[in-house]
């Protein structure tokens, strides 16, 4: 034992799974880099497997911890036939392992990547192969044939550098497993080294480890799984890496040194530089030509032309200055190649706005990136690009979301694979995810996992057991009790780590001809080349990220030209329509702003109604104030006051005036903040926009304040000073940059300005391509407020898309689209489409090709009523069901003759169906199924089923609201829209809802107080009866503080069941609850206080679809009948 | 023959974790060699108030040991408990 001192310290780690080998490793590549630095590991390697997903957060951590990173990749070898570790070795090395990590994925089905000996081959330059236990080579010797294992061996040498790699994980059998290994490369004279195949950090971190390898293998966790693991895989320190050595080599000190020595001296060949191998801290632009600078320079001038600014001496002035950061950081070439993508989208008839600070710009205007006017908006170009800052500045553009993936391939053919990726995402576990895959993994049976996921909010998963007694609707529910305790320990460790990997919504890759050897690349699920590096890693490799982003609205504004075009309206340049229209100013103060681009929430409806915007700045302000840190600090009323006259605005000093006089004295844009920093201390603005970031973070705002205070000193007095940092230090943080306001407000105003004039055209694209918060329903139910009739479900005029029809009095209707059917596949839409017009119901059951069950949820809509003259002299809707049921029969038995090749039918004989044997469905009846159907009640609203109870309680309807007292007390209902949990001020977990009643929409405040009592409904329930206080806060709009909420079916069961005293009792008040929401508040250095569970999707199922008959349960229905269960088998 | 015993013993062990003695049914044995040492992991999430956090780990050493010719037999340690138990023996 004492000789054991004498042998070098193991400190170099070959073979580490971080966490982002999917559902296998554990710990997070930063977390491993630390803990090997604490204990003196000189060489620590990540080899996740099938990807370099870490690697990049990997080599970063280790570089600044001051250990040696090497980055290899765990690959599968074609034919199950075992993984093999490839370490990178170099410059050249990092290349070969992008290039065969991309090439493994390419070459297998997606998502299972593989190598063969000859694709590692084509890529072996720079490359070290590990062999071990569970290589093709490790599998020879554990099958006792060392003969075989030696010819895999060379096999492997004739490649590319390879190495035997030795483990003890102390397992039955595991030792002698690196006896033969050893053995091995004694005998054919071949290097071994030693690595631990960490998988986790510590040994208690090996149940999550085993948890993982059952969801990943999909099934429960076993015990013959097990055996062979223990918990010996963990990053072990160099003396415990000797010791392991030791009991390898046995009484063989030398063979023991000699391990040592060979690990190391491995190690340290493999040690990546992040800049000189891995091309860190430089950009790698796409090739361009010389004369780069010269050609933006030509673009920008023909662009002053066409903007109409040739002359204007502001411009000029304005586009010098840009050009120059332009040229001197190099990035001509990014801005040309960013206009040309802008091109290339918008020559594909894609509509594309720009979206952010890039809008800040005059260079993007001019080259047409942008279609906003910075000098006019007053807009700053050091917003979006300055000296100071590093890295590339980011323009993001906005397109159709309907036709992103268009926008994708052209610029993916523009470029070619070589040159083009797309970024990737990890998505983590978190609460809901968690719940599952460990329930899956520990044996529960599905339904239970389901019920349990779903009871929680969409919270982290580490908040799972904290939220057990913080959350009132969770403290009622039982779960804490002992039997998942164990599940929720377990999902809780789960927390954050990687589960999957998907396309990030808008991040492409553009550079030149090495990119792929600078990002390992796989197929996303629709096939795109995606690289393996997330947005933070691409910015690290020097990669330029384009955001391409898919925007609903602009697919529904889309549509809505289409329609208005095709209806006879022309075509409408959107970006030249006015923008100081009264009427669609109006109508935003009135609140009736459901659908339109980010005003539609109850408390931008709220703001809008107060602000009343009267011209495209007021909207552009209006939706920088909408934010946290703006509404909780209440800068909106000392703002709506000046601009009301209600008071004047103040200043810190008088020199802000002509900054801050347009948004009366309240610091609202971030482009105010840097006026204010260059007016104070002459310091330019392009400084100060480095000042002012620094002002977004408590510890460097106090370093930048001395500097303040030394330099605005100079020539301001020092009460003045402490005044306008006072400003300053509280708005700092909260200003929102106008240029990505400005950029917001555009398709706000558009989005407003067609709800106002193309009203049913609006509607047709806000309800095909679904942009909001709302579900259609409550869309649906706006239109009718806006005198839009619903024209229903009908074969011969319905389409895929919803379209604007005119009816017989000459109204423009919007027509329900086809593909809102429960159950109707895209190709069904498109041969329906296809096959119009149709004679019959039996015409379309032959032509159309359309499975039994979806043709059956189309008679019940009244898909053929207009055919059929369904509810006139024709059949009733059941009498065509029974139909249905006959020509499916009547199919099948043409498809199977009998026996002797003859039916004993006549072929094509159909069963006469006797109609009007069955009595038409109620009205009731029609929107229980438009329901379940549409998910829409188009002839009727859901709420009418419970007029006799409503009318005992004396329920207020949402359109007379507006009449109430402030403080008066009622009660409304409706069904829920929307429910949110915004941040606030307070840090209380406020729960705002949204119901809708078929007259209007009411808005409620849950505050903590009553959620004891109520939170369990508010998100249990669809429809609901609520109590509350009116509350006017200077609006149109009024709005309920709640004080109860109650399920509605479960009301009207006590009314038939108990009587109407019963009913009254029900919905009394209950006293308030102090419990309130528990968890540690986030505390902020002004005040503001943040709920851990605010700003997160609530408990329970989407708002966005009703539930499958839950409304059933109420008696309200006219019998409950429901058409006679058809048989739901599939006619193929 | 291998007999299965499962009796919960005393071992004494030295300072890498190695038993050096160990004391069944009131008689002292001494280890003479270690001949085999692995580890097997018990099914945690199977018992009642399963704890995943702590140790699942169980540990084996087979030695030669004895009063006497000596024997071999299966020492089993449970991480978690710190309590060890002759598993087997074979003489």
């Amino acid at each position: 034992m004492k000789a054991s001192r004498a042998l070098p310290p193991c400190d170099a780690h070959l073979h580490v799974a971080s966490s982002y080998s999917l559902r296998y490793g554990v710990a997070h590549p930063r977390i491993l880099a630390e803990r090997a630095s604490s204990m003196g590991i000189e060489v620590l390697a990540l080899t996740d497997r099938d990807g370099l997903y870490g690697a990049v957060k990997h080599v970063q951590a280790c570089h600044q911890l001051n250990v040696g990173s090497a980055v290899g990749c765990d690959l599968a070898l074609t034919g199950e036939a075992g993984r093999v570790v490839l370490l990178a070795s170099g410059r050249r090395g990092w290349a070969s392992l992008c290039r065969l990590v991309s090439a493994a994925h390419l070459s297998g089905e997606r998502g299972t990547p593989e190598i063969t000996r000859e694709l590692v081959a084509r890529h072996a330059d720079g490359l070290v192969a590990l062999l071990g236990p569970a290589s093709d080579v490790g599998r020879a010797l554990a099958a006792r044939r060392p003969d075989l294992a030696a010819a895999r061996l060379r096999a492997w040498q004739s490649v590319t550098d390879a190495v035997v790699e030795v483990v003890d994980h102390f397992t039955v059998g595991g030792h002698h497993q690196a006896l033969r290994a050893m053995r091995l490369a004694t005998e054919t004279g071949a290097q071994a080294v030693l690595s631990n195949e960490v998988r986790y950090l510590e040994p208690e971190d090996a149940a999550v480890a085993q948890v993982l390898d059952a969801t990943r293998r999909l099934s429960p966790l076993e015990g013959r799984y097990l055996q062979h693991l223990g918990e010996q895989g963990y990053l072990k320190s160099a003396e415990r890496m000797t010791a392991v050595a030791e009991r390898v080599c046995g009484p063989d000190r030398d063979a023991a040194r000699r391990l040592i020595e060979t690990t190391r001296a491995v190690a340290r060949r493999c040690v990546l530089d992040p800049a000189a191998d891995l091309g860190m801290g430089d950009v790698h632009l796409p090739e361009a030509a010389d004369d780069a600078p010269i050609r933006l320079y030509q673009r920008c001038e023909a662009g002053l032309a066409r903007r109409g600014l040739a002359g204007d001496g502001a411009a000029i002035r304005r586009l010098g200055e840009e050009l120059a950061i332009i040229e001197r950081k190099g990035y001509c070439s990014y801005f040309l190649t960013v206009a040309d993508v802008a091109d290339l989208i918008r020559s594909h008839g894609i509509r594309c706005a720009i979206r952010g600070s890039g809008a800040g710009s005059l260079v993007n205007y001019l080259l047409g990136i942008s279609d906003i006017d910075p000098l006019a908006n007053d807009l700053l170009m050091e917003r979006f690009m300055s000296d100071h800052r590093k890295g590339l500045p980011d323009i993001d553009l906005d397109v159709e979301s309907a036709r992103r993936l268009d926008a994708y391939r052209a610029i993916r053919e523009r470029y070619g694979d070589e040159r083009f990726a797309c970024v990737s995402m990890m998505e983590t576990y978190r609460a809901r995810s968690a719940i599952r895959d460990v329930g899956g993994a520990i044996g529960l049976p599905p339904h239970e996992i389901d019920t349990i996921a779903k009871a929680f909010p969409h919270i982290r998963a580490r908040q799972i057991r904290a939220s057990l007694d913080d959350l009132p609707e969770l403290r009622g529910s039982g779960l804490a009790q002992g039997a998942l305790a164990a599940l929720f320990r377990l999902a809780e460790r789960l927390d954050g780590l990687p589960r999957h990997i998907a396309l990030h919504p808008c991040g492409l890759l553009l550079s030149n001809a090495t990119l792929r050897d600078r990002t390992p690349v796989e197929r996303s699920m629709l096939e795109f080349p995606m690289s393996q590096f997330d947005k933070d890693d691409v910015e690290e490799m020097g990669l330029i990220k384009l955001d391409v982003l898919g925007v609903r609205m602009q697919s529904a504004m889309a549509h809505t030209l289409d329609e208005i075009d095709r209806t006879g309206g022309g075509r409408i340049d959107l970006e030249k329509i006015p923008f100081d229209d009264a009427e669609t100013y109006r109508m935003i103060e009135e609140s009736r702003t459901l659908g339109c681009f980010q005003i539609e929430s109850p408390g931008q409806r709220d703001l809008v109604s107060r602000l009343k915007p009267a011209c495209f700045d007021d909207i552009v302000v209006d939706i920088s104030l909408f934010r946290p840190g703006p509404v909780n600090s209440d800068m909106v009323t000392p703002f709506i006051d000046t601009r009301n006259g209600r008071r004047k605005g103040t200043y810190a000093s008088p020199r802000l005036e002509p900054i801050l006089r347009d948004t009366g004295g309240v610091v609202v844009f971030h482009e105010q903040v840097i006026k204010i920093i260059h007016k104070m201390t002459a310091c330019g603005p392009d400084f100060a926009e480095g000042v002012r970031r620094r002002l977004e973070n408590d510890v460097s705002k106090e370093e930048i304040r001395d500097w303040f205070f030394q330099v605005a000193g100079l020539n301001a007095d020092r009460e003045t000073v402490e005044r306008v940092w006072g400003v300053l230090a509280a708005f700092g943080a909260f200003g929102f940059c106008k240029a990505h306001a400005t950029a917001f407000a555009v398709p706000t105003y558009q989005s407003s300005w067609l709800k106002r004039h193309h009203t049913a055209a609006f509607y047709a694209g806000v309800l095909t391509h679904d942009p909001g918060m709302y579900p259609k329903r409550a869309i649906v139910d706006d239109a009718r407020h806006f005198g839009v009739p619903i024209l229903p479900l009908d074969v011969n005029a319905s389409a895929r898309v919803w379209h604007v029809e005119r009816t017989a009095d000459g109204a423009e209707g919007i027509r329900v689209a086809l593909s809102e059917v429960k159950g109707i596949s895209d190709a069904e839409v498109g041969r329906i489409e296809a096959g119009r017009p149709y004679g019959s119901l039996a015409d379309l059951w032959h032509r159309a090709g359309v499975s039994r069950p979806v043709v059956e949820n189309i008679v019940l809509v009244g898909g053929f009523d207009g055919l059929h003259d369904v509810g006139g002299a024709g059949p009733s809707r059941r009498d065509l069901l029974a139909r249905v049921g006959a020509l499916d029969r009547a199919g099948r038995r043409a498809a199977r003759p009998g026996a002797d090749g003859s039916s004993q039918l006549p072929l094509g004989f159909v069963e006469q169906v006797m109609d009007g044997e069955l009595p038409e469905m109620s009205p009731a009846d029609r929107i229980e199924v438009e329901l379940d159907i549409l998910g829409i009640d188009v002839t009727g609203h859901v709420l009418d089923f419970y007029s006799e109870l409503l009318e005992e309680l004396g329920v207020v309807r949402a359109r007379d609201l507006g009449e109430l007292e402030h403080g008066e007390e009622v009660l409304v209902a409706g069904v829920k829209v929307a429910t949110q949990t915004p941040a606030v001020r307070s840090g209380q977990r406020v729960i705002f809802a949204t119901l809708d009643d078929s007259t209007g929409l009411a808005d409620l405040t849950f505050f903590e107080s009553v959620q004891a009592a109520s939170a369990a409904t508010v998100f249990g329930s669809w429809l609901m009866v609520a109590r509350g206080h009116a509350r006017r806060t200077g609006g149109r709009l009024v709005t309920l503080r709640a004080t109860g909420a109650w399920d509605l079916p479960e009301l009207e069961e006590i009314r038939r069941r108990d009587g109407v005293e019963a009913l009254h009792a029900a919905v009394r008040p209950a006293p308030p609850d102090e419990t309130g929401v528990g968890g540690t508040r986030l505390e902020y250095a002004n005040g503001y206080r943040l709920s851990p569970y605010s700003d997160i999707n609530p408990a329970g199922g989407a708002v966005r679809h009703a539930p499958r008959r839950l409304w059933h349960a109420s008696g309200g229905s006219s019998g409950g009948w429901l058409p006679a269960a058809p048989s739901r088998r599939r006619r193929r | 023959m291998s007999r299965v015993y499962g009796e919960p013993i005393e071992v004494f062990v030295n300072d890498e974790g190695r038993p050096v003695r160990f004391v069944w049914r009131g008689r002292l044995y001494t280890v003479r060699r270690v001949i085999e040492h692995w580890v097997t992991t018990r099914e945690w999430w199977r018992q009642e108030n399963a704890d995943p956090e702590t140790s699942t780990e169980r540990e084996f050493w087979r030695v030669a040991a004895g009063p006497g010719l000596g024997a071999v037999y299966e020492l089993r340690r449970d991480a978690a408990t710190g309590d060890w138990l002759l598993a087997r023996m074979w003489d």
